[in-house]
């Protein structure tokens, strides 16, 4: 069973903003290093779980919409790895 | 080098990884990079370019490099091949240090590091400095930094006499790159000196930095800048945490809001520091007494100079540049507007006169960063500028795609360097005399 979390692109996008204190239009739509580890722990603080992710993972991550992809593999795999 | 930072017994223990690693360890670990460094090449009066994340290897070799008599050429391991190639060629090390294996998954602190060393070039160093380390430059390429073995030395001495730093038998929850001052410095060096344990969280999250806290008995500083504070204030911790002596950040302005949001859920001092690469720490404020300004620290005198704040600097700190607005009559014009408040001597700074920002507490200049994009195939015209971010704003000869300059900007810039937007414009607002605007509200208007 794997649904789909509970997790969508207009949270994300609230997590940044709350980072950069930018209303949520204007929250750029590439992320660097720093926004991906505030993400990475606001979503595990809201879904009480860790992401285990691996350094290809992140590398590959540019933008919100590839962070939302990571995130939900991450959170659809079994919580004990 | 061995009196100042590893001396003490074999059975202390100087950094938590989180397995303890005692200073016999450490001084094992550094005589064997030492035979690799030599190995390779390394001579004293040579350089060593270290090109490693945070890991016990860089500390092994940086200080094995120290004891061959070498400098220490410090590039930061997020800068893109691009990057470090044109550094190489211009500071022509005689051995590259770079990992020839990493593990640990992602988001770490501190990297599980293999290194490897190669030998590069058979020159002497080009400056008598022990360390090198590279600024994001005015011009265009990188700014080399240079310091001595001696300022080095009375820097961590200067961190000795300030009042509100971990003390002996304490702990650092080291989260700054120790490439950089504040880590470097603030952090490896005098932990090392002063006999204070060196403890990364497992990551870069809130609860591994409450982790690291709670896994030993003894007060425990958490060293790191604004981010962190936010990654802290943003945490319910599991219980009580009496080790949580305080947190220490530098590199930028704590807003209000996120120091307040700290301290209301941790009630421990949030200390601020200023410094710069140049000299490193200039002044403190470790209790948050007065922020935002802060006090020098020992030995060091700041003055305002026409709006722009001058540090004590007996010489010249930049390799190869004789920039009389940079540094003179051992002043370093630091290029951040303050004050100094005649009375109490204490420092407001009200941020910076030129094109430098701070991302994440490491220093971008954006004039690199726009001669980067101005400087790309297909691109004809580019406005680099801050808004809130790293604002890209380029006019391309209509065939290049965003994807491509994205691909291009990634193989040129390292990912703290890179625009957060970018906008491609058929045509770059001009004044009427044909300079390119570089107002971002202009710039915003044009995009859309």
């Amino acid at each position: 069973m794997s649904g789909q979390p509970d997790l969508g692109r207009a949270d994300l996008v609230q997590m940044l903003a709350e980072l950069t204190a930018k209303p949520t239009d204007q929250v750029p739509d590439r992320l660097g290093s720093m926004e991906l580890a505030w993400l990475v722990h606001l979503v595990e603080q809201r879904f009480d779980r860790r992401l285990d992710l691996t350094d290809d993972q992140v590398a590959g991550v540019r933008t919100v919409d590839d962070a939302l992809t990571v995130f939900r593999a991450s959170l659809t795999a079994p919580a004990d790895g | 080098m061995d009196d100042i930072l590893l001396a003490g017994r074999d059975s202390d223990v100087c950094l938590r990884l989180p397995d303890p690693v005692d200073r016999g360890t450490l001084r094992r670990l550094v005589g064997e990079a030492q035979a690799r460094l030599t190995g390779a090449g390394l001579r004293a009066g040579g350089a060593a370019a270290l090109r490693l994340p945070p890991s016990l290897a860089y500390v092994a070799h940086l200080l094995a490099t120290w004891r061959t008599g070498a400098q220490a050429v410090l590039l930061d391991h997020r800068l893109t091949d691009h990057e470090v190639d044109r550094a190489l060629r211009r500071l022509t090390p005689q051995v590259v240090v770079a990992p020839v294996r990493s593990g640990g998954g992602a988001l770490r602190v501190f990297v599980d590091v293999d290194a490897g060393v190669t030998a590069y070039s058979d020159r002497p160093a080009g400056s008598p400095h022990a360390v090198i380390q590279l600024s994001s430059g005015s011009t265009g390429p990188s700014k080399v930094i240079g310091r001595t073995a001696a300022d080095l030395v009375a820097e961590v001495r200067r961190y000795t006499e300030i009042d509100g730093v971990a003390r002996p038998g304490e702990r650092i929850i080291l989260l700054p790159s120790m490439v950089h001052v504040l880590g470097l410095v603030g952090g490896l060096l005098y932990g090392l000196h002063a006999g204070v344990e060196l403890c990364p969280p497992e990551r870069l999250s809130g609860d591994a930095v409450l982790a690291a806290i709670a896994a030993q008995d003894t007060p425990a500083t958490v060293l790191g800048v604004p981010f962190h504070i936010g990654l802290l204030a943003s945490t319910v911790p599991a219980g009580p945490l009496p080790q949580f002596a305080r947190m220490t950040t530098g590199g930028e302005l704590v807003p209000a809001a996120v120091a307040r949001a700290f301290t209301d859920r941790y009630g421990v001092p949030l200390g601020n520091m200023y410094g710069m690469t140049e000299v490193g720490v200039i002044g403190t404020d470790l209790y948050g007494r007065n922020r935002p300004a802060i006090a020098p620290a020992p030995g060091i005198r700041v003055r305002e100079q026409d709006g722009e704040l001058w540090v004590s600097c007996p010489a010249n700190p930049y390799v190869g540049l004789a920039d009389p607005t940079r540094w003179a009559d051992g002043w370093l014009h630091t290029r951040d507007a303050g004050v100094v408040d005649p009375e109490t001597g204490l420092v407001t700074i009200r941020g910076r006169l030129d094109s430098q920002v701070s991302v994440g507490g490491l220093k971008v200049d954006l004039t690199e960063v726009e001669a980067t994009v101005a400087g790309l195939p297909g691109v004809t015209a580019a406005v680099v500028v801050w808004d809130d971010g790293i604002s890209a704003y380029v006019q391309t000869d209509g065939a290049t795609t965003e994807e491509t300059l994205d691909h291009l900007i990634a193989e040129r810039l390292a990912g703290f360097k890179r625009p957060r937007t970018l906008h491609l414009l058929d045509q770059l607002p001009r004044t009427t005399t044909g300079k390119l605007v570089r107002s971002a509200p202009a710039l915003r208007d044009a995009a859309t």
